[in-house]
């Protein structure tokens, strides 16, 4: 019987994964989120910045990790406005441009401000890691003209700012690389801006060392991070929404493990244990057919 | 001369380059500045042909796939379709996605695709969960004992049933994390200085293509 069990077809799962993400998605139960001090102090430190500070948004991400990322944008775009910062957006992946434009763009008219005067999105420019030295050294050479088509130099939000020394505070929302710890090695450390950073769930245990030294001064992790700063900013949107799926399937992945793990001690420990084991070892055609 | 070219000049530059890339960190002088801001233009170049480079190893990988019809060559016949299409929809447009055929395959084929196959890996680690989560030793216990507490603690309903869940993850994070990806980290910065200076000064070459 458990070893029926173990060998359960994996379109159970997939479907009891599916309803556990859309149960929770049609009726929010809406329990309580606890804000982690990491978020809270990417948070503070916006909220200290004097209104007309520099805040620059890289985007580094792709549609992929659009859930994860995009509410973390929108909930820090709508935090920066509201604190009237001249917001520079940009992104150092080429195919996350269209949507990073979007956003800015978008929360930008929502709070009524001026492209160019309150805010500017630059838009992909080709180097990666080398975009951020570029940017350190002569911010017009990196980019010359805006995603628009504007000449960088000349915009009333750039006045000032002439690098990357004259930034308050830079935020990576990043899927990879290049991203926050890109931000830190090449930028950071040789401009000495303040630096903080937004991630997807899989990286964010990567950056702890750099939060704990104070490399990065917050970070927002996952999607749990973007409905705690979703919470900060008073905007419940698509990252509290999708806690509540979030918790259900966590819980389903918790069951899963446990009733693997009890089938496994349950099942005859010399004999069918050690067959079942051969035939199922990772990367077996059985194992794969399943 | 052609082996001057292939190793002795390609070694010269690189060790030039390199050892002027390290002093100029410690320098900072507007002469070595301005070089760096020179420097890091023609990096940008560089990557810009490396990014054609890459396209045409693409287009031999799939072509030879094609040609040869072995197994899924189907594939690789949408890899250039997909590619056509974007490319010439993409010239049409003038690389402008607002209102125009480029910014439809952006959102409506680009976005919806990369967002499925992301959303499809949710599916497959649960049951690659189930499969191969086992407590088969001590170490495989600890994490999987790890995995449960931080999958626990990290979501509302976790810390809703057991408030101490959300600290203990905290806890798991900053401390054991940070402790381990800290022994990680320094080992790979050490092993990147290590080949930095291998490549510096000629002992490593296999960036050289192998030839002698």
């Amino acid at each position: 019987m458990a070893g029926k069990l173990l060998r359960m077809d994996r379109r159970v799962i997939f479907v009891l994964i599916a309803l556990a993400t859309l149960i929770p998605l049609l009726r929010p139960i809406g329990l309580p989120i606890r804000i982690s001090p990491e978020v809270k102090q990417v948070y503070d430190y916006i909220e200290s910045l004097p209104p007309g500070s520099v805040f620059l948004l890289s985007l580094d991400f792709d549609p992929a990790s659009k859930p994860e990322l995009y509410p973390m944008a929108v909930a820090l775009l709508n935090h920066a406005f509201k604190r009237d910062l001249r917001v520079i957006g940009m992104t150092l992946w080429v195919t996350g441009t269209g949507m990073a434009e979007k956003v800015v763009s978008g929360i930008a008219s929502e709070h009524g401000k001026r492209r160019g005067v309150d805010y500017t999105f630059l838009g992909y420019s080709p180097g990666g890691t080398n975009v951020i030295i570029n940017m350190g050294q002569d911010l017009a050479a990196a980019f010359p003209t805006d995603h628009y088509g504007e000449r960088t130099a000349d915009l009333p939000v750039m006045r000032g700012v002439t690098s990357l020394r004259q930034v308050n505070y830079v935020v990576s929302l990043a899927a990879g690389t290049p991203g926050v710890e890109s931000w830190y090695v090449y930028g950071k450390e040789k401009y000495g801006f303040e630096l903080g950073g937004g991630v997807t769930a899989v990286i964010a245990p990567g950056l702890y060392p750099f939060l704990d030294t104070g490399q990065i001064n917050g970070l927002i992790g996952g999607l749990r991070g973007a409905a705690e700063y979703e919470i900060l900013v008073g905007l419940k949107g698509k990252a509290v929404a999708g806690m509540d799926a979030q918790s259900a399937t966590h819980f389903i992945i918790i069951g899963l493990i446990l009733l693997c793990n009890l089938f496994y001690f349950l099942t005859p420990r010399v004999g069918s244990r050690s067959v079942g084991r051969a035939q199922n070892r990772p990367g077996s055609p059985r194992e794969a057919g399943r | 001369m052609i082996l001057f070219l292939r190793r002795t000049f390609p070694l010269i530059l690189t060790f030039l380059f390199g050892v002027a890339g390290a002093l100029q960190y410690y320098i900072p002088h507007p002469v070595s500045e301005a070089a760096l801001t020179e420097v890091s233009v023609w990096l940008r170049i560089i990557l810009g042909f490396a990014m054609i480079l890459g396209i045409a190893s693409l287009c031999h990988v799939h072509y030879a796939k094609i040609r040869t019809r072995v197994a899924g060559w189907g594939y690789s016949l949408v890899v250039y379709l997909s590619m056509m299409i974007t490319v010439v929809v993409g010239v049409w447009s003038r690389g402008q996605e607002e209102g125009t055929g480029f910014g439809w395959i952006y959102t409506y084929a680009l976005l919806a695709l990369q967002g499925t196959m992301f959303a499809m890996l949710g599916f497959f680690v649960a049951s690659a969960a189930f499969r191969a989560f086992r407590a088969r030793s001590k170490e495989a216990a600890v994490l999987l004992v790890a995995a449960i507490l931080m999958m626990f603690g990290r979501v509302p309903l976790g810390e809703y049933l057991i408030p101490m869940a959300g600290p203990v993850a905290g806890w798991l994070l900053s401390v054991v994390n940070t402790a381990a990806r800290r022994g990680i980290l320094i080992g790979i910065s050490l092993g990147g200085i290590a080949m930095s200076v291998k490549i510096i000064f000629g002992i490593e070459r296999s960036y050289l293509g192998g030839r002698d």
